[in-house]
């Protein structure tokens, strides 16, 4: 059964196997300086060298091959991002859920299959280095592709900040932003650069794969003068739709065709507007409205632009993909609640169903392989790695409900998922089944869904990828701040599907980091030891509180009796003075 | 919530009204108590109240009408840097002046000859110029005018804040029922007083007073600790309900007396500053300022009780000679005592003398 998971990748692979090669990328990571906005050179995480760094392009049927050397002084890994990992859960990347990070120095190779095609990136998933710098496009070709066109385009947007991620994710969860403001970047980028430009021959059909390897901005992408079709989202090709504008939010992409203009009289802007709400403050310098252009002829002038803060309403639940996939009845429903509040620790944190995500000692696959039985019991993960426990070609259904005012994109690694259902409010499974199902047969599917703020979306995938699978927010402030769960999927096949490089433990061991055993990395379910993240403040009296509260009371009682104290002798004393005069009066 | 009657505006309304027609109508039924018997002085001192009031009202209205009208215009929100300083200044200063009024009134009998005397005095115009005395002879005037001046700038902060989330329709029914139910509990108050128990009457308004004074202590306190920590974080508005948790000792997720759809719990913070966050400042600070307020009053009366001694050795003293033509030994007797034991002495004897020629009838059940 789980054989036939390999084998149909083997038969894929064999498929193309005229073409297949094995494309091997041989990366450094590296510190630069740079200086892609022009306004403030920084250091920044680059490879071999370099700034951008280099754009992987690799086509289905092909194993790509990324030898990593880890030349920067913290530890570092590499997600390939949309990317199934297909049996290959080892390599997906994020650290301490499928890996122990690359300790600085150390070599580490990722071997990947290519099973899939369309508009991926690939970024650093240790702490936030991605938004240092360390991300670049990561496209994958078709043999045969769906629709036809000229040529094509990488559009890889970005927000950009001047600060590093460190100095700043201290700023983000310190005590002193309790209201969870995140960073507010300084600049955008088009292809990490703020003048970019692409050009057209008049009468040609270009593809552009825009994608948005953000920390934090949502962009709204339009293009002076020419219409756009959606042909594909998230790596799944859909049928044509026009559109004059669509957001695309952290971490999505979008392929759209767009037809040259007849003539080469001017030149057009490219628009990617940076979305201020979830900016806590725009300062006045802060240029939103990056723009790129459009070339059809150097000397031509460029075609006015109607500046617009109005934006075509846009639903990617409507999309169509063009191979069909029914959706069924799920096995198991996961609500998922995300809210942010300060906690108990008195920073502003993440939660989803009050509990942060705080990672585990053993990286949580590790976990999954090496407790025999114990590996389908949530408890062996920790409480705080937030285990979501799933049965091998199971139908899971995940509902999200953002009971935050921000709007946020949800990522599940090893899968794309259909969106079956949008909603208002917050779901709560006690008021009966889930309101917002859309009854389609063919309902769109990607790997990055937004849920705008107090709303909710239901989303539903076949559990037929055996790994660990992390499901967060990507904007990266939030999963640094916890808003995070760990997919176990089919714990009981692991161990007959993947297996782990002996030179992925060296580097555990290199880092002094357990790599058997529970989330505590202890035998069973002893959990002593384990990290435990923040808990919800109680919002209730605590013994000080109670106490200082008496103290108050008591005070104030005493200062009103030693008020009465102090008025009521004056009777006494003034009727023992009237009495005296009266008596001198009287002998008087 | 009507669309017609904003209900958390009434509350703010009828509270600041109420405070300030509780000072007020103390002041009056004060003035129509001790000067029952001068008609003039009585009705100068209470046009001084009123006018010091009806000042306090225009400059307020005045003020508020000009921010409302800044700040619509410009649409920021101008008290929001400093909100939590201009609050505290003014809550500290009432304060301040509520205690010291408050302590003030409770030494009703000797206070009312002192003050006769102190006012007749303030009132003749052979007094000198100078601050000090202006201040005591305009002390009518002032008192009201920063009370009313205070309640009312706390109103329109507070209003100016809410007229953004509140359709402006629903506010003026709510500010006139809000002015009308505090300017009747503050009526009630007046007009009782002449009936009620006077000395009773006094110690329990001077309670209710103390109690708002140590609630006003506990919200400036709080008003300065949130000044402070929207500073230390940034924040964009100045109540983002969120705390310094290093100085916390509690944090209660109900009963927060912003939360305006329980008024109850506004009513609470009104009278005894309560919050649903409590830090050590403010709590320390409230038991504090009891301690301030009993110690002050034990010593007082200690004090008192020395020179009530003396005095009531004096008045056997007095029994033992003729009240007339014994002048002479009586000044002498005089030197031996303490300048103000003096003082009071004469305001002693005048006052028994007083009893005993007029006996008012409020004064028999002492």
């Amino acid at each position: 059964m789980l054989a036939s998971i390999k084998s149909l990748a083997l038969l894929a692979l064999a498929a193309t196997a005229a073409q297949a090669a094995v494309v091997t990328y041989n990366w450094n990571i590296t510190y630069v300086n740079a200086n892609p906005d022009g306004l403030h050179e920084r250091r920044v995480i680059g490879v071999n060298g370099q700034f951008p760094i280099p754009t992987i392009n690799v086509t289905l049927g092909d194993t790509l091959v990324i030898n990593v050397i880890n030349q920067i002084d913290q530890p570092t890994s590499l997600h390939s991002h949309g990317l199934f990992q297909t049996g290959n859960a080892q390599f997906d990347g994020p650290s301490m859920v499928t890996q122990c990070p690359i300790p600085p120095g150390a070599n580490f190779t990722y071997t990947i299959p290519i099973e899939q095609h369309g508009t991926y990136w690939i970024h650093g998933h240790n702490r936030g280095q991605y938004v240092d710098g360390l991300r670049g496009p990561l496209i994958i070709h078709n043999t045969n592709e769906t629709y036809k066109y000229d040529e094509e385009y990488t559009i890889a947007l970005a927000d950009w900040y001047h600060t590093e991620h460190e100095i700043m994710l201290e700023q983000y969860l310190s005590i002193f932003n309790p209201s969870g403001a995140e960073p507010v970047p300084e600049s955008g980028l088009i292809n990490q650069k703020t003048d970019a430009k692409f050009n057209f021959v008049p009468g040609k059909t270009y593809r552009l794969r825009i994608i948005n390897m953000s920390a934090l901005a949502m962009f709204h992408f339009y293009i002076d003068g020419h219409e756009m079709e959606i042909i594909e989202v998230d790596g799944i090709d859909v049928e044509r739709k026009v559109v004059t504008s669509f957001p695309v939010t952290a971490a999505q992409r979008y392929s759209v065709l767009v037809k040259a203009r007849a003539d080469a009289t001017k030149n057009f802007i490219l628009h990617a507007d940076m979305d201020p709400a979830m900016f806590d403050v725009v300062p006045p310098e802060l240029e939103l409205k990056v723009k790129g252009t459009i070339v059809y002829n150097e000397t031509a002038p460029l075609a006015d632009s109607g500046v617009t803060d109005e934006y075509e309403p846009f639903n990617d639940a409507l999309l169509v993909p063009v191979i069909p996939e029914t959706t069924q009845l799920p096995d198991q429903i996961f609500p998922l609640t995300a809210a942010f509040s300060v906690l108990n620790d008195y920073s502003n944190k993440a939660t989803f169903n009050d509990i942060t995500y705080v990672m585990p000692k053993v990286p949580t696959l590790y976990t999954a392989l090496t407790t025999g039985n114990l590996s389908s019991n949530p408890e062996v993960y920790g409480k705080y790695s937030h285990p979501m426990v799933v049965k091998h070609n199971e139908w899971v259904e995940i509902i999200i409900n953002n009971d935050d005012p921000g709007n946020h994109p949800f990522h599940l690694h090893g899968h794309v998922f259909q969106i079956v259902g949008r909603s208002t409010g917050k779901y709560d499974p006690a008021d009966g089944p889930y309101p917002g199902y859309i009854n389609s047969t063919n309902p769109s599917r990607r790997d990055t869904v937004l849920v705008p703020s107090e709303e909710n979306v239901a989303i539903r995938f076949k559990a037929n990828n055996p790994g660990v699978w992390l499901f967060h927010c990507h904007i990266e402030w939030h999963l640094q701040a916890g808003l995070a769960t760990t997919l176990i999927e089919a714990p009981e096949v692991m161990p007959s599907v993947l297996k782990i490089d002996p030179t992925h433990i060296e580097h555990c061991k290199a880092l002094g980091i357990p790599y058997r055993g529970n989330a505590a990395g202890n035998e069973g379910l002893d959990l002593t030891g384990a990290n435990v993240g923040p808990d919800p403040l109680p919002g209730t009296f605590t013994a000080k509180g109670i106490v200082a509260l008496v103290f108050t009371i008591i005070s104030a009682f005493l200062g009103l009796a030693t008020v009465i104290w102090y008025a009521r002798e004056d009777d006494a004393q003034i009727s023992a003075q009237i009495a005296q005069a009266k008596n001198t009066e009287e002998q008087h | 919530m009507g669309s017609l009657f904003s209900v958390p505006i009434y509350f703010v309304i009828f509270r600041e009204t109420t405070e300030a027609a509780v000072i007020v109508s103390v002041l009056l039924s004060f003035l129509s108590q001790v000067l029952a018997n001068d008609n003039q002085m009585r009705n100068r001192l209470a046009t001084q109240v009123w006018a010091g009031t009806a000042l306090g009202l225009l400059i307020s209205i005045a003020i508020g009408a000009a921010f409302i009208v800044v700040w619509n215009k410009y649409g920021n929100n101008l008290w929001a840097g400093s909100e939590g300083i201009w609050v505290g200044v003014f809550s500290l200063v009432a304060v301040v002046m509520i205690t010291v009024m408050g302590m003030a009134m409770l030494r009703t009998t000797q206070i009312q000859e002192k003050w006769k005397v102190k006012l007749s005095k303030a009132m003749d115009n052979e007094n000198q110029k100078g601050l000090g005395n202006a201040s005591r002879r305009y002390a009518m005037f002032i008192l009201p005018l920063i009370t009313v001046l205070r309640e009312g700038l706390e109103a329109i902060v507070f209003i100016g804040g809410v007229t953004f989330t509140t359709e402006s329709k629903s506010i003026p029914l709510a500010v006139v029922v809000g002015l009308i139910s505090g300017f009747i509990v503050g009526y009630i108050l007046y007009r009782g007083g002449n009936r009620m128990n006077l000395h009773r009457f006094f110690t329990a308004s001077t309670c209710l007073l103390l109690l708002l004074a140590a609630g006003l202590v506990a919200r400036a306190v709080a008003s300065f600790e949130a000044y402070v920590w929207g500073k230390l974080t940034n924040a964009q508005s100045d109540d983002g309900g969120t705390y310094d948790p290093r100085y916390n000792v509690w944090a209660l997720t109900c009963c927060d007396p912003k939360n305006n759809d329980l008024g109850g719990w506004q009513l609470f913070n009104a009278l005894f500053g309560w919050s649903n966050i409590g830090s050590i400042g403010s709590v320390v600070c409230y038991i504090a300022y009891w301690l301030i307020v009993i110690v002050a009053l034990v010593y007082m009366k200690l004090k008192r009780r020395r020179i009530a001694k003396a005095n009531a050795l004096q008045a056997s003293h007095d029994s033992s000679n003729t009240t007339s033509g014994e002048k002479h030994s009586f000044e002498l007797e005089d030197n031996k005592v303490d300048p103000a034991v003096a003082h009071t002495n004469e305001a002693t004897r005048a006052h028994s003398h007083v009893i005993h020629e007029d006996q008012p009838a409020d004064l028999k059940h002492l």
